[in-house]
């Protein structure tokens, strides 16, 4: 016994449930905390039931669901929305890092020893439209058009954005890990 | 702003260093960034390291799915039907 729904269900879980994790990671990161980002996921789950209508098959799933994922998360802490950046991005000097560790470690090996929470703290220590662009990339692997639609912004402020965020992180994680004994502190 | 003491195409490789290795450029610049990366020690360094910590955290921050009830709460949700404006 099948029906419009029972296919319509059942295709909504062959191409939208799959992504879950995503939307789950994106959450977390977004919420910062377990439960509210399983409320936000599954409210974006439902949501995107609702609204498979508007899917267009073909095109990328996961950045859908993530702009529904989005627009839920700003509706549900709209003061996030006018939060500001508060780091002066200009004061990030690009590839410091790199000019510090060329003479003990220029392949970075000590980035392997950094263990996935400080990793996942640090991210979550960005800024949040930092943090946001960093993870819809790295994280999810989405291609710079697709942030930019998921976003809202053109494709330059993501560029930006990801640049700066990637220096950043890098900047903690390596002072974390010099503070760890990971990597000798080089630099002339 | 200049850099003189240094070959051709530095700094066009370190301005598209994030571009490149995210394979977001278009083919013909790309194709200059990799030929220079083959003859400038120092850029193909940098990129050899950004590169590492690219794969780092992509592969650190990956590290985390969605938890099992989670996944049968929706499905159990799509299933009752008990979403009011399901059709």
């Amino acid at each position: 016994m099948s029906s419009p729904s029972d296919a319509r269900r059942a295709q909504f879980e062959g191409e939208a449930l799959p992504h879950l994790d995503a939307v789950y990671r994106v959450a977390l990161r977004l919420a910062g905390d377990r439960s509210e980002a399983e409320d936000l996921a599954q409210e974006t789950m439902l949501k995107a039931f609702r609204a498979w209508e508007q899917y267009r098959p073909g095109t990328n799933a996961k950045a859908w669901l993530l702009t529904i994922l989005r627009h839920t998360f700003i509706n549900r802490y709209r003061r996030a929305k006018h939060r500001r950046e508060t780091v002066d991005v200009h004061e990030i000097e690009p590839f410091t890092v790199f000019r510090e560790v060329q003479d003990v470690d220029p392949e970075g090996s000590f980035f392997a020893r950094i263990v996935d929470d400080e990793v996942l703290r640090a991210i979550d220590a960005l800024p949040p439209d930092f943090r946001e662009t960093l993870v819809l990339s790295d994280v999810e692997g989405l291609s710079y058009a697709e942030i930019a639609d998921v976003v809202g912004v053109p494709v330059g402020t993501v560029k930006s954005r990801l640049f700066r965020a990637r220096q950043l992180l890098q900047k903690w994680l390596y002072a974390y890990a010099v503070e760890m004994g990971y990597v000798r502190r080089g630099g002339p | 702003m200049t850099t003189p003491d240094r070959p051709a195409g530095c700094r066009e490789a370190v301005d598209h260093l994030y571009e490149y290795l995210d394979r977001e450029l278009d083919p013909s610049v790309e194709r200059a960034v990799r030929e220079h990366l083959a003859e400038c020690a120092h850029c193909y360094a940098l990129h050899r390291f950004e590169d590492a910590y690219h794969r780092f955290l992509e592969a650190r921050a990956q590290a985390r799915s969605a938890p099992p009830e989670l996944r049968r709460r929706i499905l159990d949700r799509l299933l009752s039907g008990r979403d009011p404006e399901v059709p």
